[in-house]
C-alpha cells in the first residue's frame, strides 16, 4: 500500500519483532504445534491469506461498518489519540479504520473493485504493509469504543479493529506482547502462566493472613468445593502481584456468609482473544471457566475486578464459544452491591475518608452494562466520592486498554496520549482514583507516574473491605481503621 | 413546456428512479449474503429499547458527545438534510403537482431551505478541503459527491418556482442532475442512508442487549440522581 506521509506519531514504522515466536518455534510448544497459535512464516503467502481470511471472516455487522462510513470526521474529538495529537490527521478513528476499509473496499465492496481510485479502495501488497496495518490497529488504538458511540452513523470502529487485529493473530503479525500472553494462556490456560503450585500456595498464604486477621479459622479460600452459590473467578495479576484482593473478597463473602469456590481450573477470568481478535482462544478460555462452573454444580459465575474479564466472561466468551449461557454470570461489584442492600455486610463510610473519584473501565461501561452499580457501592462505603468528568459510557480510556499494556513498542505514544486522562484525574482533585479493572490499574499507575499526579490507585474491593464492619463474635471485636 | 423537458421530468426520472431501486435490491441482498451472529448470553437491558434509542440518534443531539459539544455542526446537518429532503420532494411535485408551486410562499420556504442546504454543503466543501483530519481521508467520491449535492441543491434553487416561461434551463439543469443522481447514488457515499438503518440496528441491538443504551442515567452519565440517599447509602 502507498503510504501518504504526513505529521504521523512513527508508531507505522515498527518492525515486526518475533524473536519470542521463534523461540517458541524451536521449543516446540504444543499450541503452537497443534496449530492453535500462529506464528509469522516469512515464506508464507501472508497477504493472499490475509485476503482470503478478511472474505471468509466478514458478518454482515461488520460489512454495514466498513460500507456506512460518510467520512464526516465526529469522530475524531471523540478519541484520546486525536485529542492529544490534533496536529497529526493519522489519529482519528476514521483514518484507522479506513486502514481495512480501503482492503475491505478493494476486495469484497463494488465501486471499489471497479474504480479503486474513486474511493481509495487499496490492497496490501507486501507483509511491511500487513505490519503496517498492526502497526496501526494495535499500536494507535485502545479499541476503547469511545468513537462508536459518538458516530452518528452507528460505524463501530472499535469492532473493526479487533476484527483486523484477528486477521493478523492468525498470521502471527502481532506486537511481541501478544504472542506472548496468548502463548501463555493457549499452554497454561491462564494469561501470566501462573501454575497450578503457584495458584494454591499463594490462596494459602493468604488464607493464613485472612485467620491471622480475623483471629478465626472459620475463614476459608475453598478450591474446588462443589455445589456452591458462587464460583469466583480472578485475574491472574491477582495472584502474581495483588493478592491482597482475592483476601479482600475471601473475606467480603466469609461476613456476607455466601458459599463460595474457586476453580483449581478455568479460574482465569481474562482473555486475551478479546485483544488479539483471536476468536478461537476467547472461546478456550471462557469454555474454561462455564465448564468449571459446570463441573462444580455452582449456581453462579462472580467475576472479580477486571474490565476486559468481564466483558469476556459476562458477554463476549459465550458467543466466541457458541455456548449458551446457563448460569448467571456477574461482576463482584454486583454482588458487593447485592449484599449493601440486603444488609449482609456493613460499612462505615467514615473509615474511607479520603477524596475518591471514579474511573469507568470501556469495557465494563461502555462495551458492558455497569455504571451506576460501581457508584452505589462508592457512595456506601466513601465519605468523599467525586466524579470525573466525563465519566459512565463517556468515560476516557486509561490509556492501557486493548491489551496496550503488553505492547512495550507503542508505550511511548500510549502514555503521550494519557494526557487526556491525567487531565482529567487532576481536575478531581481526588487522591485515591477506584477503578474495578486490574488493567486500568496499570494503565493509569501509568498515567500518575508519567505525569507526577498526586494519587494513588485503588480497586472497589480495596475501598469496601476498609470500611467492613466486622460483626463481633467473628473475629472478637470490631475491625479499626487499617 | 417543451417535449424534451416533459419527457426529463417524466420518463426519464422513472426510468433512473427504477434503475436504483433494482441496484438497491442488488445491494440489499448483498449485505444479507454475510452471516449475522447468533447472542447466547442473558440479556441486562432490552435490544428493542436499544434499536429504538439507536435509530433514533439522529433526532437526538444531546445524546452523543460529538453533537452536544458542536451544536452548530449538528444544525448545519439537520439544515443539510432537510434541503435535500425538499429538493427531492421538489422533483416531486414539479411534475405531478405543480399547483404548489404557483404559491409564492411555498417557493420562497423551498428556496429557502434549499438554498440554506446549499451554503451548508459550501462550508462542508470548504472544511474538507482545509481541515488537514478531514482532507487525509476523502476520496474522490467524497469530493464529487458532495459537489454533486450543491449543484443539485443550487438547481433546486432556481428550478422551484418551475416557470418555464422564464426559460427551462434551470429545469432541465434540475432534472438532469436528478437523473444522474438516481443512477450514481447506490454507487457513492449518498446512499449511506440504506445503511443507517443497518449499523444502528446492530449497534442498537448488541447495546440494548447488555444495558448499555439506552443510557440508565440519561446522556451518558455514571450519575443517576436519586440512587443513592443523602447520607450515601446504597439503596
Amino acid at each position: 500500500m502507498k503510504r501518504k506521509r504526513v505529521a504521523a506519531s512513527g508508531i507505522v514504522d515498527a518492525p515486526l519483532e518475533t524473536k519470542s515466536q521463534d523461540k517458541a518455534r524451536q521449543e516446540g510448544i504444543a499450541s503452537l504445534a497443534g496449530g492453535r497459535l500462529k506464528a509469522y512464516d516469512p515464506g508464507a503467502d501472508n497477504v493472499g491469506k490475509f485476503l482470503e481470511l478478511l472474505g471468509r471472516r466478514i458478518s454482515r455487522p461488520l460489512a454495514v461498518s466498513m460500507t456506512a462510513c460518510v467520512h464526516c470526521g465526529m469522530c475524531a474529538e471523540s478519541c484520546h489519540y486525536f485529542l492529544a495529537r490534533p496536529d497529526d490527521p493519522t489519529m482519528t478513528p476514521v483514518y484507522k479504520a479506513d486502514q481495512i476499509r480501503r482492503v475491505f473496499k478493494r476486495h469484497i465492496d463494488w465501486t471499489g473493485r471497479l474504480v479503486p481510485w474513486w474511493v481509495h479502495a487499496e490492497s496490501p501488497r507486501t507483509d511491511e504493509d500487513l505490519n503496517r496495518l498492526k502497526n496501526v490497529v494495535f499500536g494507535a488504538c485502545s479499541a476503547c469504543r469511545r468513537c462508536t458511540l459518538n458516530c452518528p452513523m452507528g460505524v463501530d470502529t472499535a469492532l473493526l479493529v479487533r476484527f483486523t487485529r484477528g486477521l493478523l493473530t492468525e498470521l502471527g503479525i502481532v506486537p511481541e506482547g501478544v504472542f506472548n500472553v496468548s502463548r501463555d494462556e493457549w499452554e497454561t490456560g491462564n494469561q501470566m502462566a501462573v501454575t497450578e503450585e503457584d495458584f494454591l500456595e499463594t490462596l494459602q498464604w493468604m488464607k493464613d493472613e485472612l485467620q491471622a486477621e480475623l483471629g478465626t479459622t472459620a475463614v476459608d479460600i475453598p478450591v474446588d468445593r462443589p455445589d456452591c452459590d458462587v464460583l469466583y473467578t480472578l485475574n491472574p495479576r491477582e495472584i502474581k502481584f495483588d493478592p491482597r484482593s482475592i483476601a479482600n473478597a475471601a473475606k467480603v463473602f466469609h461476613i456476607a456468609g455466601e458459599r463460595w469456590t474457586l476453580p483449581k481450573w478455568g479460574w482465569d477470568q481474562t482473555n486475551f482473544g478479546l485483544f488479539s481478535g483471536d476468536d478461537n482462544l476467547g472461546a478456550y478460555v471462557a469454555r474454561n471457566v462455564y465448564e468449571a462452573a459446570v463441573r462444580l454444580r455452582a449456581k453462579k459465575i462472580v467475576i472479580s475486578e477486571c474490565g476486559h474479564g468481564y466483558r469476556s466472561t459476562r458477554w463476549e466468551g459465550y458467543n466466541w464459544a457458541g455456548y449458551a449461557q446457563n448460569l448467571p454470570t456477574e461482576s463482584v461489584v454486583v454482588t458487593l452491591e447485592r449484599y449493601l442492600r440486603e444488609g449482609r455486610i456493613q460499612v462505615d463510610p467514615a473509615r474511607n475518608v479520603l477524596p475518591v473519584t471514579f474511573h469507568d473501565s470501556c469495557n465494563i461501561a461502555r462495551s458492558g452494562d455497569l455504571v451506576e452499580e460501581p457508584r452505589r457501592v462508592l457512595r456506601a462505603v466513601c465519605a468523599d466520592f467525586r466524579e470525573m468528568h466525563p465519566n459512565g459510557r463517556e468515560n476516557f480510556c486509561c490509556t492501557g486498554g486493548g491489551g496496550l499494556l503488553s505492547m512495550a513498542e507503542y508505550r511511548p505514544l500510549r502514555l503521550e496520549v494519557a494526557k487526556i486522562k491525567a487531565e482529567q484525574l487532576k481536575a478531581t482533585g481526588a487522591k485515591l482514583v477506584c477503578t474495578m479493572c486490574h488493567n486500568c490499574i496499570d494503565g493509569l499507575n501509568d498515567v500518575i507516574k508519567h505525569y507526577g499526579l498526586d494519587m494513588k490507585v485503588v480497586q472497589v474491593l480495596d475501598l469496601v473491605s476498609s470500611a467492613l464492619v466486622i460483626p463481633r463474635g467473628d473475629s472478637g471485636e470490631a475491625r479499626g481503621p487499617r | 413546456m417543451s417535449s424534451q423537458l416533459r419527457i426529463l421530468e417524466n420518463e426519464v426520472q422513472i426510468a433512473a428512479l427504477l434503475f436504483m431501486a433494482v441496484v438497491y435490491v442488488v445491494r440489499l441482498a448483498w449485505i444479507f449474503r454475510f452471516k449475522s451472529r447468533k447472542e447466547n448470553t442473558f440479556p441486562a437491558g432490552s435490544e428493542a429499547a436499544g434499536i429504538g434509542y439507536s435509530m433514533m440518534n439522529i433526532a437526538m443531539p444531546w445524546a452523543m458527545e460529538s453533537t452536544r459539544k458542536r451544536p452548530l455542526f449538528y444544525a448545519q446537518f439537520v439544515i443539510f438534510h432537510l434541503g435535500v429532503a425538499a429538493a427531492i420532494s421538489a422533483t416531486f411535485i414539479i411534475p405531478y403537482a405543480p399547483g404548489l408551486f404557483r404559491i409564492p410562499a411555498a417557493v420562497r420556504l423551498f428556496q429557502a431551505i434549499i438554498g440554506a442546504a446549499c451554503l451548508v454543503g459550501v462550508t462542508r466543501l470548504v472544511r474538507r478541503l482545509t481541515v488537514p483530519a478531514i482532507r487525509l481521508i476523502s476520496t474522490v467520491d467524497d469530493y464529487l459527491s458532495l459537489l454533486l449535492m450543491i449543484f443539485f441543491l443550487a438547481a433546486g434553487v432556481l428550478a422551484v418556482p418551475n416557470d418555464t416561461a422564464k426559460g427551462e434551463g434551470p429545469l432541465i439543469l434540475f432534472f438532469a442532475l436528478t437523473a444522474f443522481f438516481l443512477v450514481y447514488v447506490p454507487f457513492s457515499k449518498i446512499c449511506h442512508y440504506l445503511y443507517y438503518p443497518f449499523t444502528r440496528y446492530f449497534l442498537g441491538r448488541t447495546m440494548g442487549h447488555r444495558g448499555t443504551l439506552p443510557p440508565k442515567g440519561g446522556r451518558g452519565s455514571g450519575t443517576r440522581p436519586g440512587l443513592t440517599t443523602e447520607k450515601g447509602e446504597a439503596r
